[in-house]
Order: structure tokens, then C-alpha cells, then sequence
């Protein structure tokens, strides 16, 4: 979570506007989901490593790492859809063709899936998705009750993290009995620190002429229609060879 | 005489739960002047500075802007809050938008100032801190020092007349401290009229003009600050200890001197000769 956070904040394509990256992001999805996982999979999978690695110049490493735990859930998981067990004739666990296609299918089409969200969320902050909210018609009390939560998570996974060693030093988690009553303080303290919090922000803002809106400036970086019109000309063009491909297969 | 920027009298607060925070409390910040709170821990100090932009409002007593006592409606506490920018000691309590620069602009939208002139005050509340390089970052990636900055330049983006700030060294290491002494002092030189809650009495002896002594809710005494911190009765009462370098300056003949580098020279001299 850090590090994603981390990396959305710093990449190359910080400050491109963020309906440059949503969009072709959820275009590639919508196709993922549409063809056959086998043409457009590989080609989705390859475009967003591309994209985030030499693009947003994020490290391969910090990509890998985070597809790796839906990868290993759905390499744990997809072998199963390939083995059919009946009930005839007694118990047998058979392994069909079939099966084998289907798991393939869903874990190339998983992953691939997986991939465009990653994409979209190693180069795009939190906060920069939130407002598009505000145009599709959320009310603004909404979007920015998200705001504030997402800031204040952050201030509370460091009390936390304070607490929890706090406790730790003091023996709190020698063992599992202790460990669960001294979680559950520290859930209790984190909980009345945080209606002090609400309380004392409020002050500040008030402090600031808070009179009702959190409003702020908007970001200033203006959309690129070049930019969105070229990458969404790309994804255009990896729908169409995978649709060929597909078909040159059958 | 001129009458003071800001008048707090005879005012009481209690908490709701009825702890009585401020007892019979007299303060005056006159124009121009750097104001130090100088009290022990539970006295009272953040609870004065939040009456004094009208955060709080006073169970008996009143505050004087100027001629006027304070009003508690909508627009007079807008002009208010205009007037006297308040910096709480922590700043995440004050900090909550993702980016820097967006922060530091809710202030001046808040008094319906236009874009153009948001991002004019937000450039130059930055500059006036020395931040301009963080404008971009998210908040949450700050160091505690910058934060400070942060919350700062948001109430100074508002431009106010009187500047009150809860503890403003507190957490700060020496360099973070010389830093935030040097903004202030550049802002005070550019008029704004200074008032400071602090227990660091070698602070407010190199730095205010005027000390007021609090102890259990109430100022024991206000008034020049060599005075006051001289006095030491006084801090006995309120447990403070005077600050080493006025009992060092005292041992020295002639004027009381105020400068640490003075007080060491004048030292180093007589121990050589
Ligand atoms: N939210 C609150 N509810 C009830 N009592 C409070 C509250 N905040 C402060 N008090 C009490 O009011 C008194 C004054 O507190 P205040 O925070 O103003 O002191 P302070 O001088 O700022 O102290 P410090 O140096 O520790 O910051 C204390 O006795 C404190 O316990
Ligand atoms: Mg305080």
C-alpha cells in the first residue's frame, strides 16, 4: 500500500492529467474482458508492463511485485478448473481438456485484467481519481468524505504502528492471549484518538475559515487530447490485432 | 495611547465536563509587538490562543478587537479569522488535502478570493517559508518539521494582521527552530504583530518583546520581557526556571544583554583579562 502510494506520487506521469491514464486503462479492461483471453491477454499484459516500466518509469521490480499475490492466488487456484471430478460409477478425478482451456483462459484473462488496474493505480494517486468522482454526479460531501479518509488513514496507520511497538516493547504480545487484549486496547485507544482527531481538525479548519466545503484549487495540469487520442489510437490498435489473431487462429 | 489590537478580559472558560481551563484572564497584544505565553504544561495556554480567533467563545468575559468587543455570528468571526491566523500545535490536525499547494489554498478560498489571486497567496505564503520545492508533494509524505511549514503557510496565505502560534518550536531540532525563527522574523518585520504559547523560556527571553506568565488559567503578570522573566518569585509560582542566559547576563555589569553570542564574548573576555 505504501509503495504503491509512493510510486503514485513520483512517477514520470505524475502530473498528466488523470483521464489520460483512466481512460485507456479501462478501455484495455473492457477488452480483456471482451476477447479471447489467449491474443488479447499476452498483448494487454505486454502494453501495461511497457507502460508503467518505460513509460512511468516505475521499477519492473516494484510492477512484479505487486501483480505477484493476485498471481500466486490465481496460480493456486486456476489448476482446479481443469480437473473435472465425477460421481458415476464411483469416484473418479479426471483430468479433460477442456478444463485445461478454461483454466488457462482464467488465469490469462485474470492477470491481464489485474494488470490494466495496476497500471492505473502505480501512476495515478488516489486523490487524483477521487474528484472525476464529483463530475460523473457523486455529491461533493461524498468525495470529499473519501478525501479525508484517505488522508487520515495515514495518520492513523502511524499512530498504529507507534502503538503496536509501544505495547511490543512493553511485552504486550509475548503471547497469543496477550497479543489478541493488547490489539484489542489499541483498537479501543486508536478509535477515541480518533474522535479527538475529528474534533481537533475541525478546529483547524476552522481555525482557517472553514465554513461547511473542503474546497481547494484544482490540480493544474490540463488534459492532453494528443496524448489521450495517441494512447487511446494504441489500444485501439491492440483490440484489432488481437480480434485478427484470434481469428487467424480458429 | 492607541488602543490595542486585542483585548481578553476577565475571561473564564470551562470545559464541557467542567474543567475550568481559564480563570479572570487579562491579555493585551498591541500592534507590532512579538507576545510570549509562557506557562507550565495544563495552563491553559492552547485554550487562550483558540479564544483569540474566536474558536472557542468565552463562558463570562469578553475579547476586544480594537475598539469593539468581538461578535460570534457568521460574518463577524469571518472577518475575525481574517484578522487574527491561528497555528495549532499539531499540524496533521490542521493539514488535510492530498497536495501541499491545495492545502495551503482552502484558507483564501475560504475568504472568496478568485483563483488567480488563490494561487497568487498560495506562491507567496510558500516563499515567505521558504517551500516553494514542496508545492507538489502529498501531505502525508512530509517530515514533521515540513508539516509545521505547511500548516504555517496555510494561515499566512490568509494574510492576517495577528499571527497566534500553539508551541511553534515544539518537535522542531535546532536547525528547524532557526528556520521557523527566521520566518517569523521576516513576517514581523513586514508588520504582522506576533503571539506565541511556548514553556521554553530561553525562547521567549532571546526572542518576545512582551511575556505574559500564565499558571492555573490565569496571566500572573504581563509586561516587558527582561522584567517579567526577572522576576523570580514569579516563575517560582507559575514552576518555571529563569532562563541560564539572563542569569548569566546578570552577573555581567551594565545593561541586561539578550544575545547569546553578546553574553558569550562579554564572558569570555572577563574570564581571559
Ligand atoms: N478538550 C478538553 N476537555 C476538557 N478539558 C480540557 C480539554 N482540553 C484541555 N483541557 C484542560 O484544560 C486545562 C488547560 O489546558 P490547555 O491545553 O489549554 O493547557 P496548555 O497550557 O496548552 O498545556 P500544554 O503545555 O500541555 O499544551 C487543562 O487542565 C486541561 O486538562
Ligand atoms: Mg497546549
Amino acid at each position: 500500500m505504501q509503495a504503491i502510494d509512493h510510486h503514485a506520487w513520483t512517477n514520470r506521469w505524475r502530473n498528466r492529467h488523470p483521464v489520460e491514464k483512466l481512460l485507456p486503462a479501462l478501455t484495455l479492461l473492457a477488452l480483456t474482458l471482451a476477447l479471447p483471453p489467449l491474443t488479447i491477454g499476452p498483448l494487454v499484459l505486454a502494453a501495461t508492463l511497457l507502460a508503467t516500466v518505460r513509460g512511468a518509469g516505475i521499477p519492473l521490480k516494484t510492477v512484479l511485485s505487486v501483480l505477484a499475490a493476485p498471481a500466486a492466488f490465481l496460480l493456486a487456484g486456476a489448476p482446479f478448473l481443469a480437473i473435472s471430478v465425477r460421481f458415476h460409477d464411483g469416484f473418479s478425478v479426471q483430468f479433460s481438456p477442456d478444463g485445461l482451456r478454461l483454466a488457462v483462459d482464467t488465469m490469462v484473462r485474470a492477470l491481464a485484467a489485474t494488470s490494466c488496474l495496476t497500471a492505473l493505480i502505480l501512476t495515478t494517486p488516489l486523490t487524483d481519481l477521487v474528484p472525476l468522482l464529483r463530475r460523473v454526479g457523486v455529491p461533493t460531501g461524498i468525495v470529499e468524505l473519501i478525501l479525508l479518509i484517505y488522508r487520515l488513514i495515514f495518520v492513523f496507520a502511524e499512530r498504529a504502528l507507534t502503538g503496536r511497538q509501544a505495547q511490543a516493547a512493553r511485552l504486550g504480545y509475548s503471547s497469543v492471549p496477550r497479543g489478541i487484549r493488547s490489539a484489542g486496547w489499541l483498537a479501543g485507544a486508536l478509535f477515541q484518538r480518533a474522535l479527538e482527531r475529528a474534533q481537533r481538525l475541525e478546529l483547524g479548519l476552522t481555525a482557517r475559515g472553514y465554513a461547511g466545503e473542503l474546497r481547494v484549487l484544482p490540480s493544474e495540469c490540463a488534459l492532453s487530447w494528443s496524448r489521450l487520442a495517441l494512447s487511446m489510437t494504441l489500444v485501439g490498435l491492440i483490440g484489432l490485432t488481437s480480434s485478427l489473431l484470434a481469428r487467424g487462429l480458429a | 495611547m492607541t488602543v490595542p489590537l486585542l483585548t481578553v478580559r476577565g475571561v473564564d472558560y470551562a470545559y464541557p465536563g467542567g474543567v475550568m481551563a481559564l480563570r479572570n484572564l487579562n491579555l493585551t497584544v498591541e500592534k507590532g509587538q512579538k507576545l510570549a505565553i509562557l506557562g507550565p504544561n495544563g495552563s491553559g495556554k492552547t485554550t487562550l490562543l483558540l479564544h483569540l480567533n474566536g474558536a472557542f467563545q468565552p463562558t463570562c468575559g469578553e475579547i476586544r478587537l480594537e475598539d469593539r468587543p468581538a461578535g460570534y455570528d457568521r460574518r463577524s468571526l469571518t472577518d475575525w479569522r481574517r484578522r487574527v491566523g491561528l497555528v495549532l500545535q499539531e499540524p496533521d490536525d490542521q493539514l488535510f488535502a492530498a497536495t501541499v499547494g491545495q492545502d495551503v489554498s482552502f484558507g483564501p478560498l475560504n475568504l472568496g478570493l478568485t483563483a488567480v489571486e488563490t494561487r497568487e497567496r498560495v506562491g507567496e505564503a510558500l516563499a515567505a517559508l521558504r517551500i516553494d520545492h514542496l508545492a507538489d508533494r502529498a501531505t502525508h509524505t512530509l517530515s514533521f518539521g515540513q508539516k509545521k511549514r505547511v500548516a504555517m503557510a496555510g494561515v499566512l496565505a490568509m494574510r492576517p494582521e495577528i499571527l497566534a502560534l500553539d508551541e511553534p518550536t515544539a518537535g522542531l531540532d535546532s536547525h528547524g527552530v532557526a528556520h521557523l525563527l527566521d520566518a517569523l522574523q521576516r513576517l514581523h518585520e513586514a508588520g504582522t504583530t506576533l503571539v506565541f504559547s511556548t514553556h521554553d523560556v530561553e525562547l521567549a527571553y532571546a526572542w518576545a518583546d512582551q511575556a505574559a506568565i500564565f499558571q492555573d488559567g490565569t496571566v500572573l503578570r504581563q509586561g516587558e520581557t527582561t522584567a517579567v522573566l526577572a522576576d523570580r518569585d514569579l516563575l517560582q509560582q507559575a514552576r518555571l526556571r529563569p532562563p541560564l542566559l539572563l542569569e548569566l547576563a546578570q552577573l555581567l555589569p551594565g545593561p541586561l544583554l539578550r544575545s547569546r553570542e553578546a553574553v558569550l564574548a562579554q564572558l569570555q573576555e572577563r574570564l581571559q583579562g
